[in-house]
């Protein structure tokens, strides 16, 4: 078998369909940009200039000069964010992503997130760095709050294997479980008042001296913070190479872990199972793979990726989890899906579009930063991206469609290059008779 | 000119491409008022696609469509249906909470400022019923009528839109043999009545039994056309497979050996019903021997084999394959000495999404060779399905990467078969093995089983075709309401005792425990 040309590979027609959502989104949220600013006296044409210009090369602003115009440039400061909430914003697209692989759809990342969130916190803080290397607890910490995640995705996993419970009922209704239990376990007084639960408590005192955050508790909730148990994630020089950035080590464990997960994926007989279980259950059971259990790993790996995704964040040392007795599910769990998405459920392609969401982010606190605009424009972007990606099969097929026509034209090339099998697929059901 | 004037559908020199593969390479076919026209070809010779195109489904790259001598453009259904073609697909097009009567003037309504005027709509519906001896039930809801009762409505509906080609695709396929006869019925009666029919089949009984001419293709060619009064099965059989076919199964006495498969007091409960679906079944199979369970459908044959091969789980009763208890083994373990032909090939037997490579390792992706640590080695892959491919002429459009749902039926079923046969194991499950194919992939088939036979394998046959029964099988056991009822040898026996076992009225004392 030949390869057949680029442009009529899958792949690359995946991509093309992706990128073609992306340059709309942007274009749409210009045009939005442009009407707001003309509509609005205060900012006028020259302030939707700015953020048009903000919205493509956003990234690489840098300041107002005297004049009031845009300077753009290198923007390290930018660039070190971006990649730093880029971080777990790979980690809950990896989770929707394998899950989709596996014909599973994961809605769950928030949820499993939060419970990575509950887990990471609590053993980052309450082994005190005093008796035990700070290394090693970073390390306990993100494995335990992995081993949460991957718990609470498994039970949606067990309901669907066991009971054939709809995935994503089960994943929402679990998602609120979470937003209670985590807000129940970080509530003191109810911790308190339950027997054994001093144990927990009494560590925490070892490690901040006190478990409630009576310094900042000037705010509704209370804040945590690793870097009060001096738990951190190693820098690793990339504050020197994006000075004045949040930046650290994080971003290449996601990475590492999106490409472990594409090679188990594509190249192991695990993730053949998955993948079998995943597109026809019975075809899978009947060749000797055990269904319900590949439904349960699939889930609870999902789980521990959403969950990865919140002990890279929480364990940076910069940021602080906010604990509010009403409880919210984190955007970040449900931003995992347009990740996914756009990147055509492809783990190496989680990567780019996580880098991507994470910078439109960027650019949205430029916005507010540098112009009259606030920073939610870049979440109608982002809804007009998700958007179009869910039309990536119509652009698929007009873009094979194209393709199909120059190959009729020179009728003796399209026996010798067969072209990609989606597009065999979208010809209702199969050419032969 | 005046010759052309008798045609109703031209179809002339059409070429439709495919990526990858010609679908119909310069075929025309003409059809004449009143006659009803076979379509004959084996899977993938291009008798969907051919219909597709007359249907404007999909538009040929060359070639003309006339309809009474004129050139005509067919872009969609729609464009189809106003020229009065109508067709009846093999799957059929049907909303099945609808009743019968919504089903028919679905698309078609008549209406009075926006609302439904269904009085007109059933009373024209009764008069063609009645007038073609379509019975079927107006008021009943498509989900609660049987397969023949839904293809009657699908007739109905052509004949409600005054279709005047009718278009039959593999219609028979669903139907049991009086339904079958009915149909004959009711299409000659269109016939008389000057509508034209293309009837698309690989059945040749039916064609010498209705079809006045027919028109052969292969391999996506146009062979011919012969009138059906002047030719024979085989020489139908020869043109459309491109050789001579033998229509008789050649096989020699078996000579049975050891037990390979001993089933005792073996019962599988019911997912339907609180009944047993199996009840207290013992049998045997041995190296070296064709068993055939025969049976109307739905007696319990489909649970017997869930049972046997762990798809199901038993409530009594031993299975003994090869000297160990299986009875409680799991899928894996008794995989490793039976391989499963299954009955549904589209949810067992394939992942219709994998590419036919991944499919042809389904069970073996495990094994050494094809993986390594862990990782799947992806050049043994591809050579293990390329050899297979090759070994059992298994067809498609881009070889060991070709998507398995992109494939026809035909070779879907040999890319199974290739698959499970090469696995080697001392017992071999086929559950209807040849539905819906064609005579040169049934004469294929057949002959692997019984070569497998001679190699002392034990073949664990069900069946629903009693042709199949009586020409391949060595012993035949009968299954009525989940029991076996008789034990016959297909030399001394026939058909007609053959179907009053599997109807109920004929028993043999003590073979199966109540």
């Amino acid at each position: 078998m030949n390869k057949s040309p680029l442009l009529q590979r899958a792949g690359t027609q995946k991509l093309i369909a992706s990128v073609l959502s992306i340059v709309i989104g942007l274009f749409f949220g210009s045009i939005l940009v442009l009407i707001v600013g003309l509509a609005t006296s205060d900012i006028g044409a020259k302030g939707a200039w700015d953020g048009i210009r903000l919205i493509f090369i956003g990234l690489f602003s840098k300041s107002r000069d005297a004049s009031g115009n845009l300077v753009f440039g290198m923007n390290t400061t930018n660039v070190g964010n971006m990649l730093f909430r880029a971080t777990p914003l790979i980690m809950t697209g990896l989770s929707v992503a394998i899950s989709q692989k596996t014909g599973l759809f994961n809605i769950g990342a928030p949820g499993q997130y939060l419970m990575g969130t509950m887990a990471t916190l609590m053993i980052a803080l309450s082994i005190p760095s005093t008796s035990v290397p700070p290394f090693l607890i970073w390390i306990l910490a993100f494995l335990g709050g992995c081993i949460a995640g991957a718990l609470w995705g498994a039970i949606p996993g067990m309901l669907k294997a066991f009971l054939n419970i709809n995935e994503v009922i089960a994943c929402i209704m679990t998602n609120w479980i979470a937003a209670n239990l985590v807000t129940w376990l970080f509530d003191i007084a109810s911790f308190s008042t339950i027997k054994g639960s001093f144990y927990c408590q009494t560590k925490w005192k070892i490690a901040d001296g006190t478990f409630k955050n009576l310094i900042e508790n000037t705010k509704s909730g209370y804040v945590y913070k690793t870097t009060w148990n001096n738990v951190a994630t190693p820098k690793l020089g990339l504050d020197k190479v994006f000075p004045g950035s949040q930046v650290n080590a994080g971003i290449l464990i996601a990475i590492l872990i999106a490409i472990v997960v594409f090679i188990i994926i594509n190249k192991t007989t695990f993730g053949f199972q998955l993948k079998a279980c995943g597109s026809n259950r019975h075809a899978a059971r009947y060749a000797g793979i055990k269904d319900r259990a590949n439904i349960i790993y699939s889930m609870a790996i999902a789980g521990a990726l959403a969950a990865a995704g919140a002990a890279l964040y929480y364990l940076s040392g910069n940021t602080e989890f906010n604990w509010h007795t009403d409880q919210t599910l984190p955007a970040i769990g449900f931003n995992g899906i347009p990740v996914a998405l756009l990147a055509v459920n492809n783990p190496v392609g989680v990567i780019f579009s996580g880098t991507f969401m994470a910078m439109l982010n960027i650019i949205g606190t430029q916005l507010t930063k540098f112009t009259a605009y606030n920073e939610y424009i870049t979440d109608v972007i982002i809804a007009a991206i998700v958007y179009l990606s869910a039309f990536s099969l119509v652009i698929r097929s007009l873009i094979s469609g194209r393709k199909k026509k120059v190959a009729v034209v020179n009728d003796a090339n399209a026996e010798k290059n067969p072209v990609t099998p989606t597009e065999a697929k979208t010809e209702k059901g199969g050419a032969q008779a | 000119m005046d010759k052309s004037q008798d045609y109703v559908i031209e179809m002339l020199n059409i070429t439709k491409v495919f990526p990858g593969i010609k679908a119909n390479d310069n075929i025309t076919l003409q059809l004449r008022r009143g006659e009803i026209h076979a379509l004959l070809g084996e899977n993938g010779a291009g008798k969907s696609t051919l219909m597709s195109v007359l249907f404007g489904l999909y538009q040929p790259e060359e070639g003309v469509i006339k309809k009474n001598g004129e050139i005509v453009k067919i872009n969609d259904p729609n464009d189809a249906t106003a020229l009065n073609i109508g067709m009846v697909h093999q799957h059929f097009k049907l909303i099945e909470v609808f009743t019968v009567l919504d089903n028919i003037i679905l698309g078609a309504e008549t209406t009075k400022m926006g609302f439904l005027q269904k009085k007109e709509a059933r009373k024209k519906v009764e008069e063609l019923s009645k007038r073609y001896g379509l019975n079927v039930d107006l008021d009943a809801k498509v989900e609660d009528i049987t397969v023949g009762m839904q293809q009657r409505v699908e007739i109905l509906k052509m004949l409600y839109r005054d279709n005047e080609i009718l278009i039959f695709d593999e219609p028979t396929a669903v139907l049991t043999p009086q339904e079958i006869d009915e149909l004959m019925e009711i299409m000659r009666g269109f016939a008389k009545e000057g509508k034209s029919i293309l009837f698309i089949t690989h059945k040749l009984n039916e064609i010498m039994a209705v079809a006045d001419r027919v028109s052969v293709l292969r391999k996506g060619k146009y062979i011919g056309t012969v009138d059906v009064a002047n030719t024979t099965k085989q020489e139908l059989s020869n043109m459309m497979v491109g050789r001579p076919v033998q229509l008789q199964v050649q096989k020699d006495p078996a000579q049975p050996k050891e037990v390979i498969l001993d089933v005792k007091d073996f019962t599988v409960p019911s997912r339907l019903h609180h009944n047993d679906a199996v009840k207290h079944v013992s049998f045997q199979a041995r190296a070296g021997e064709i068993v055939c369970i025969a049976g109307i459908d739905g007696n319990g044959q489909s649970e017997l084999i869930y049972g046997l091969t762990g798809l199901e789980k038993s409530s009594s009763g031993t299975v003994t394959l090869c000297g160990e208890d299986i009875t409680k083994a799991s899928i894996r373990t008794r995989l490793g000495n039976l391989s499963h032909i299954p009955e549904d090939r589209h949810k067992h037997g394939l992942v219709l999404d994998f590419t036919l490579e991944q499919n042809l390792a389904l069970q073996r992706f495990r094994e050494k060779g094809f993986q390594h640590f862990g990782f799947i080695n992806n050049g043994n892959v591809r050579q293990y399905a390329q050899r297979l491919i090759d070994q059992f002429d298994v067809r498609s459009g881009q070889g060991p990467v070709t998507t398995a749902r992109s494939m026809s039926g035909g070779n879907q079923q040999k890319a199974i078969i290739a698959r499970e046969l090469d696995r080697d194991k001392p017992l071999i499950v086929a559950v209807q093995p040849t539905r819906g194919l064609d005579v040169g992939a049934i004469e294929y088939i057949h002959n692997q089983l019984v070569n497998e036979r001679d190699e002392g394998k034990a073949v664990l046959l069900v069946s629903l075709e009693l042709d199949e029964v009586m020409s391949l099988s060595d012993r035949i056991l009968v299954m009525y309401e989940g029991e076996i009822v008789g034990e016959l040898d297909p030399k001394q026996t026939t058909v007609q005792e053959l179907g009053l076992y599997m109807a109920g009225a004929k028993r043999q004392g003590g073979m199966s425990h109540e």
